[in-house]
């Protein structure tokens, strides 16, 4: 592969594991902040959907409500179509609305004298589209709480959207590996050694797609990185791919936005 | 057959290579499991039988034992307990039915009442329905009542009169406080699943009383061993008396039932031996000849030769004996009885024997009270003084050293239980006293009321005194405070009993281990007591003592020592010692004792040559050692009594022989026997073979090499024990035993720090404590207590590295900690000094989320009582209403105070209170009016639980209800948190994880410590944990970090780097890293790896203090302290010192003066007080008339100056109001300030 030629940032996919959630990709020809940018708006910008509000009506479980709402919160929501749904600080309403958000609801009682796990299978959605994520129709579900018999949890969570900038349940993503340079040619770090550099550290899983330099190589010093290995892991609401895309779309937006700017500026 | 020495010392020879098996290295194979499943079908299905953790079960077995032993007590499981013992000690008081002062009044044909206790029962805890009991009553009921746990207790008080027929009457004594899970206890044998039912937790050990809801235990003290001689070398007791040395041989003689009596021999410069010993607080002295001579018919000759032993050549020692003998011909007394009769006249008052006892009599009481109380026969107590003057004699003589009070080889543990009853058997006493005293009152006041023949008389005189001892058991349980006038033979008169703080569960669990050396000690300026002694090993831990000041005082069992607390069966051990050839003093008589010793005088030539040199023990060359054997004749002594003598050659042999029969179980030697063989010195401790059985003393297990078996070792014996640590310690032909682990010496919280060998000692300390600070889970049955805070992790997380003992005290239950991924690094400049930051996402996930539990208890009787209401009748209800319904509020309050209350006036559950929201209401009958308590708080809490309190039967009125709050505390900047190294640290800021920095695989650290926090305070442990952490994470098990596991040929480093490496990590630990910031990778690579954090129990929300304006103090106007009254922090002298040298006196002013207590006051120009200008009335009208709108000048004309008579010079200043307070405070002192304004 030829990176000189290429106009701008190019993006080499990798393999996409739908088990895993992951997406891996290269992103080359690119600066690093360009890199560093995307890496962190898939972390914290991309918008999802998560339980925001739970108005609770009974919860006699063991759990108490500050509790049970903050795991409620953190239950992953398929978020695919996120698009259709607006900011509630955008949306007209007052508090919350069909167009800013939807309402699940979890109604469990227990009668039976074993435990009863109340779980994510448990929540209603009155969106087809902003459900508990499940990785398998085997999937059980998310643990919310147990009951025990006579208990009874009753309530209603409104979900809203949100970026993980203000909350890490808004996160897309479980974890973004990112990495330049596997063989530190740029000598940005500094191998801590007690013999041996190569003994000592192991070469990673992207050590394989560049050259290792030779022991007799001179630095370039002048070399900059432009070439980074990202694995993106979705946490479910979507596919690892519409967090890409979406991320990147946000960087264009912002890049547009500023441009909007500059053209409203009279001169 | 005993085996001879040589053939035990060969076995231990042949055996302790292949005894040492594979305790210490071999471990490291094994790969530990988290065991999750397993647990939770634990927690669903508690066991019906035996406990879940049976070392957690053991660790209140001190104080349930010992208080198990106040009802039963013996080698079989007898009906008599220490309570028995102690009322058949207290023995008969006996009173006339005339007034004995009256000298004319004969006693011979007067009524003569006799009284004693007979039989004490104590009943289970039980509800009180009615007049009568019902169900058993639980711990649990009691904690969430508010309660105390107590029994019913009863006695027979039994008279005679003229000793006719005995008659008896059953007395109520009260109720006793009942030790949880004693036998006493509703819960004693209950299982696990029990506990639940009762609920308790399902690992619920007792060991402790429950007075008023409050849990509390007995501490452990340490006191001198008892029935043991000690000498001493005390400056102190030279102010004793004119000719008193600062020699001393000090014994402490314990009862039968635990009561002790403490009696010091002390050396008089003119040769005399005197007695000490305090009774009732007083201290009394009695030549030791008298006692000598009043114990046993003796003659000079005989006294000079038992003292001497037939060692005629030391003329240090004949002399001084017989200066003794000389100095005792004052007296004038002789005989036995004539000593006898001597003392008896002399504390006839002291022991306060009945008038119609002779002196005789008095003196024999004496002698079974007072003298070496731990023997019954006065030929034992004679041999057993002989035995001290010897000792004191060879102290003198430099021949042997002192003892140090101070080493756990003098001392023993005062249990719970033997207090308890101690304390109770003086309470017993004075009730006897009580009776006596109220029935001399009579004879003196009406003495036609007395009658001895009728049971209303006495009935009468029963009921007016007081006998509820389960009172007063109670208020020294809830205080503390032993009130007493005998002072029970201790040293401290408060601080008995703590609470036992269910923090966490670490905390928890200490407080059954810890052991003080007793408030006296930590007045004390030199530190020589709170010294870390060498025969403290596996007694006490090392490293769990807090630091500060109880340091060395507050110590902590080991894990592995347990405390006697039965009584062994001894019975055969002294026709055991003699078969083994220890002969008898009296059968061979002083000559022929003499003649055993091949060389008569040789032994004392020995020792007394080398008066001169250094008194230490020196080592000697095996000639002379064998010499010293053979020529030594030492006592042997079991528990305090001589049972005989032998060379010290046999009695080493004895020693060797019966320790292989104790470990191996043969002719009846208990396994808990002390067997005590000091070897003879030059200027070493006494010799002798001392053997210990009694109860109260610290004993720990090791490997007996020659058999294999676990033998019990004392910390008397210990010191002349040759125990290895480890396999590679073992000697042959001298180690004879090996530790069980070299974990073993430390306290169960020690041992939970991972890698402690790794760490620097003192962070291992500051671990033990900050352990005890952290956030955790305290208990299970949350719905059930009602503790006054309760601190609670939600997110609480098994460890990954966790060593051996964690599984086996099933910490897992209460789990004390969050896993973090740290890395050390210094990143944005937040993580300098000790601060860390925290990862953003990482707290919204839950990371170190507690919740505070705040208690509050509402009783309207008590508040009626204290607002003076007469009437039993409750007047106070709880409700938003008054009788039949009708409301006496405005309808627009009603509806503000049901948002938050509901009819019964109080807070619904779940609700949100703010500071200044409705708490509860109360309708007070008597002004027909419904109040509302307000809540009062820094932070807002939610209503939890609101629990109604009823009486016993559920009869009353609901007058009591206890309301928990919640309190939400999810982790905020300021919060302290620290790992199990002791490196502890406040959150500075929460990082998004964007910021944060990130390795290869997109792993954000949940914590960032700063690199400096380790060079100084080398925790390697925490290191090595967070290598083990990473590999345990990466290939999902848990790591074993018990401490002593890995040496230089096997390092720690090595172990994990393998496994970090197998998962395709960097050896080191280390991962190049990437800042959140700009995507670049750092300069260095980070180490990086998970650690277990505890979250502490300091908080800001507990902390922060602000003020602008507030309350001020009445007397100097200035701003008050505290900030629960809404104070200021003060700005003290070194902050002013400060800004003085900043030289920014604006500021100075400005907080000194303007926002402190500024104030404008009058001043006389003329005569430059202050305080002389004063309002005239008579002038006042006018000022006001002036229209000014200033207060001050518009009166000025209508102030005059005292002094000078005139409001010329009157003007206005701005001061201090404290200035102003200063010269009043002068003038009362007829000082005068005078101000020159210019």
């Amino acid at each position: 592969m030829n990176l000189g030629d290429a106009k701008g940032p190019q993006v080499t996919i990798r393999s996409i594991d739908h088990e895993r959630k992951q997406l891996s990709f290269i992103l080359w020809n690119c600066d690093l902040a360009v890199a560093n940018a995307l890496r962190r708006i898939m972390m914290a910008e991309v918008p999802t959907m998560a339980i925001d509000l739970v108005d609770i009506e009974q919860n006699s479980s063991v759990l108490v409500d500050e509790m049970l709402s903050h795991r409620l919160g953190l239950i992953p929501l398929t978020s695919t179509n996120i698009r259709d749904i607006t900011y509630t600080r955008d949306c007209n309403c007052a508090e919350y609305c069909q167009n800013c958000s939807v309402v699940l609801t979890l109604n469990v009682r227990c009668d039976s004298d074993t435990n009863r796990d109340v779980t994510a299978r448990d929540l209603i959605s009155t969106n087809p589209n902003v459900t508990p994520y499940f990785s398998s129709e085997e999937d059980a579900g998310v643990v919310i709480c147990k009951l025990r018999k006579g208990q009874e949890v009753r309530m209603r969570c409104i979900a809203k959207k949100g970026t993980s900038k203000e909350h890490a349940k808004w996160s897309p993503v479980a974890a973004v590996a990112f990495e330049y340079d596997p063989h530190n040619k740029l000598r940005h770090t500094t191998y801590w050694v007690e013999t041996d550099a190569l003994k000592e550290w192991p070469v990673g899983p992207n050590g394989a797609e560049e050259v290792a330099p030779g022991p007799d190589d001179p630095f370039d010093y002048k070399a900059k990185p432009e070439k980074f290995y990202f694995v993106v892991e979705g946490t479910g609401v979507m596919d690892p791919r519409d967090i890409v895309e979406k991320a990147l779309m946000l960087v264009h937006a912002k890049v547009v936005f500023v441009v909007q700017d500059l053209q409203k500026l009279k001169w | 057959m005993p085996p001879t020495p040589s053939t035990s010392k060969e076995k231990s020879k042949t055996k302790s290579a292949a005894a040492v098996t594979d305790t210490v290295t071999a471990a490291r194979t094994r790969i530990d499991h988290f065991n999750t499943l397993q647990r939770q079908v634990l927690a669903k299905n508690p066991s019906k039988g035996r406990p879940h953790h049976a070392r957690i079960a053991a660790l209140s077995a001190p104080h349930v034992d010992s208080f198990n032993s106040i009802f039963v007590h013996g080698p079989i499981a007898s009906a008599s307990g220490l309570l028995d013992a102690a009322i058949a000690d207290l023995g008969s008081r006996s009173v006339f039915a005339v007034n004995t002062n009256d000298q004319s009044a004969s006693l011979k044909n007067t009524p003569k009442i006799k009284f004693w206790f007979s039989s004490i029962t104590v009943a289970k805890p039980q509800i009180e329905v009615g007049r009568g009991l019902g169900n058993s009553l639980y711990p649990s009921e009691c904690r969430e009542r508010g309660i105390s746990y107590k029994g019913k207790m009863q006695a027979k008080l039994c008279w005679s009169v003229n000793n006719g027929p005995v008659q008896s009457d059953p007395r109520s004594l009260g109720h006793l406080p009942i030790m949880v899970r004693s036998s006493k206890c509703n819960i004693q044998d209950a299982s696990p699943r029990e506990l639940v039912k009762r609920h308790e937790d399902s690992s619920e050990f007792g060991g402790y009383f429950i007075v008023n809801g409050i849990e509390r235990l007995i501490r452990l003290l340490i006191v001198p061993r008892r029935n043991h001689a000690i000498a001493l070398l005390r400056p102190s007791f030279m102010k004793r008396g004119p000719t008193y040395s600062h020699f001393g041989v000090s014994i402490r003689c314990v009862r039968g039932d635990m009561s002790s009596q403490s009696m010091t021999l002390h050396y008089l410069t003119d040769g005399a031996l005197q007695l000490r010993f305090s009774y009732k607080k007083s201290e009394y002295m009695v030549p030791v000849l008298l006692i000598l001579r009043a114990l046993q018919e003796t003659s000079d000759r005989d006294l000079f030769m038992r003292i001497t032993q037939g060692r005629t050549g030391n003329t240090f020692l004949t002399d001084r004996v017989e200066l003794l003998l000389r100095g005792f011909q004052g007296l004038a007394v002789h005989s036995r009885q004539e000593c006898r009769g001597y003392i008896g006249s002399k504390f006839h008052v002291m022991l306060d024997s009945p008038e119609d006892s002779t002196d005789l009599e008095v003196g024999e009481e004496f002698l079974k009270r007072i003298v070496l109380v731990h023997l019954e026969k006065d030929q034992e107590k004679f041999d057993m003084l002989i035995f001290m003057i010897q000792k004191l004699y060879s102290l003198v003589a430099g021949e042997c050293a002192v003892d140090n009070p101070d080493s756990p080889q003098h001392q023993e543990v005062l249990l719970g239980g033997h207090l308890f009853a101690n304390y109770m058997k003086e309470k017993l006493g004075d009730i006897l006293d009580g009776i006596c005293t109220q029935i001399k009152t009579d004879v003196r006041r009406f003495p036609a009321t007395v009658d001895f023949q009728s049971k209303i008389y006495l009935s009468k005189v029963f009921s007016k005194v007081n006998c509820d001892i389960g009172k007063k058991m109670e208020y020294f349980l809830a205080t503390g405070n032993l009130v007493s006038n005998t002072g029970l033979d201790l040293q401290q008169v408060s601080g008995y009993t703590i609470v036992a703080e269910k923090l966490n569960f670490y905390r928890y669990l200490s407080h059954f281990g810890s052991i003080h050396r007793g408030s006296f000690f930590a007045e004390l300026k030199t530190t020589t007591v709170r010294k870390l002694l060498p025969e403290a090993w596996g007694f006490l831990c090392p490293v769990h003592t807090p630091d500060g000041s109880p340091c060395g005082l507050l110590n902590h069992l080991s894990h592995t020592c347990r405390i006697v607390t039965a009584q062994l069966d001894v019975s055969g051990i002294p026709a055991l010692v003699a078969s083994l050839g220890v002969g008898q003093m009296r059968g061979l008589g002083p000559k022929a004792l003499a003649s055993e010793v091949q060389n008569g005088d040789a032994p004392t030539k020995v020792d007394s040559d080398d008066e001169d040199d250094e008194t230490d023990a020196v080592e000697l060359d095996p000639r002379e050692s064998k010499k010293l054997l053979q020529n030594n004749v030492v006592s042997v002594q079991l528990d305090g009594k001589c049972i005989g003598y032998a060379t010290a050659a046999t009695a080493k042999r004895v020693a060797d022989t019966l320790r292989y029969w104790k470990v191996s179980g043969e002719h009846g030697v208990p396994l808990d026997l002390e067997i005590g063989y000091v070897p003879p010195s030059k200027g070493g401790q006494y010799p002798g073979l001392f053997m210990f059985s009694t109860a109260a003393r610290m004993m720990r297990p090791v490997t007996y090499l020659p058999n294999n078996k676990t033998d019990m070792v004392g910390s008397f014996e210990q010191v002349y024990m040759d125990i290895a640590c480890v396999k590679e310690d073992v000697v042959a032909g001298i180690t004879t035993h090996i530790e069980l682990h070299p974990t073993s010496m430390l306290s169960v919280v020690a041992n939970l720090t991972p890698f402690s060998d790794f760490n620097q000692s003192p962070r291992n300390m500051y671990q033990c404590q900050m352990g005890k600070q952290a956030m955790g889970t305290p208990a299970h049955n949350f719905p059930h207590r009602t503790d006054n805070k309760l601190y609670r992790l939600q997110t609480g997380q098994s460890p990954i590295v966790r060593p051996n003992l964690y599984n086996e005290y099933g910490m897992d239950e209460y789990p004390n900690g969050m896993n973090a991924v740290v890395a050390v690094i210094a990143y944005t400049g937040y993580d300098m000094e000790d601060a860390s930051i925290l990862s953003k996402s990482a707290h919204e996930r839950g990371y170190g989320y507690g919740t505070v539990y705040k208690s509050e208890f509402i009783d309207l009787a008590e508040k009626q009582k204290r607002s003076g209401g007469t009437t039993t009748k409750p007047t106070l209800h709880f409700g938003l209403f008054g009788e039949n319904n009708v409301s006496y509020m405005s309808e627009e309050m009603k509806a503000k105070l049901e948002a938050f209350l509901d009819d019964d006036g109080l807070p619904r559950i779940g609700t949100l209170l703010n500071d200044g929201d409705p708490f509860y209401a109360v309708f007070d009958d008597v002004t027909q009016s419904v109040s509302v308590t307000k809540f009062k708080s820094f932070e807002s809490a939610y209503v939890d639980e609101v629990r109604l309190i009823g009486n016993d039967d559920g009869s009353s009125e609901l007058q009591k209800v206890h309301i928990k709050l919640r309190i939400p505390r999810p982790p905020v900047i300021g919060d302290k948190f620290s790992s199990r190294h002791g490196q502890k640290g406040v959150i500075s800021q929460k990082w998004p994880t964007i910021d944060m920095p990130f390795s290869e695989s997109g792993i954000t650290p949940d914590v960032i410590i700063n690199p400096h926090a380790f060079p100084s305070r080398m925790t390697i442990g925490m290191f090595v944990e967070s290598l083990a952490g990473k590999s345990g994470a990466l290939h999902g098990h848990s790591q074993d970090a018990t401490p002593f596991q890995f040496n230089e040929d096997h390092a720690a480093a090595d172990f994990f780097g393998d496994e970090l490496t197998a998962a395709g990590f960097n050896f080191h630990g280390n991962e190049p890293m990437y800042s959140g910031i700009t995507g670049q990778e750092f300069k260095a690579d980070i180490y990086i790896g998970v650690v277990y954090y505890q979250r502490l129990r300091h908080m800001v929300s507990d902390k922060y203090q602000v003020r602008t304006t507030g309350p001020i103090h009445n007397l100097t106007h200035q701003p008050i302290k505290g900030r629960k009254r809404f104070g200021g922090i003060r700005l003290g002298e070194m902050e002013r010192d400060s800004l003085l040298a900043h030289g920014v006196s604006f500021i100075l002013q400005d907080r000194l003066m303007n926002c402190s207590d500024y104030s404008q006051t009058h001043v006389c120009r003329l005569c430059g007080s202050i305080v002389s200008p004063i309002a005239i009335a008579s002038k006042l009208g006018s000022g006001l008339d002036s229209g000014s709108s200033d207060r001050l000048s518009e009166s000025r004309d209508a102030i005059e100056c005292l002094m000078c008579e005139t409001s010329k010079g009157i003007d206005v200043i701005a001061i201090p109001y404290v200035f102003r307070y200063l010269c009043a405070e002068l003038v009362a002192m007829n000082v005068k300030i005078k101000l020159d304004i210019a």
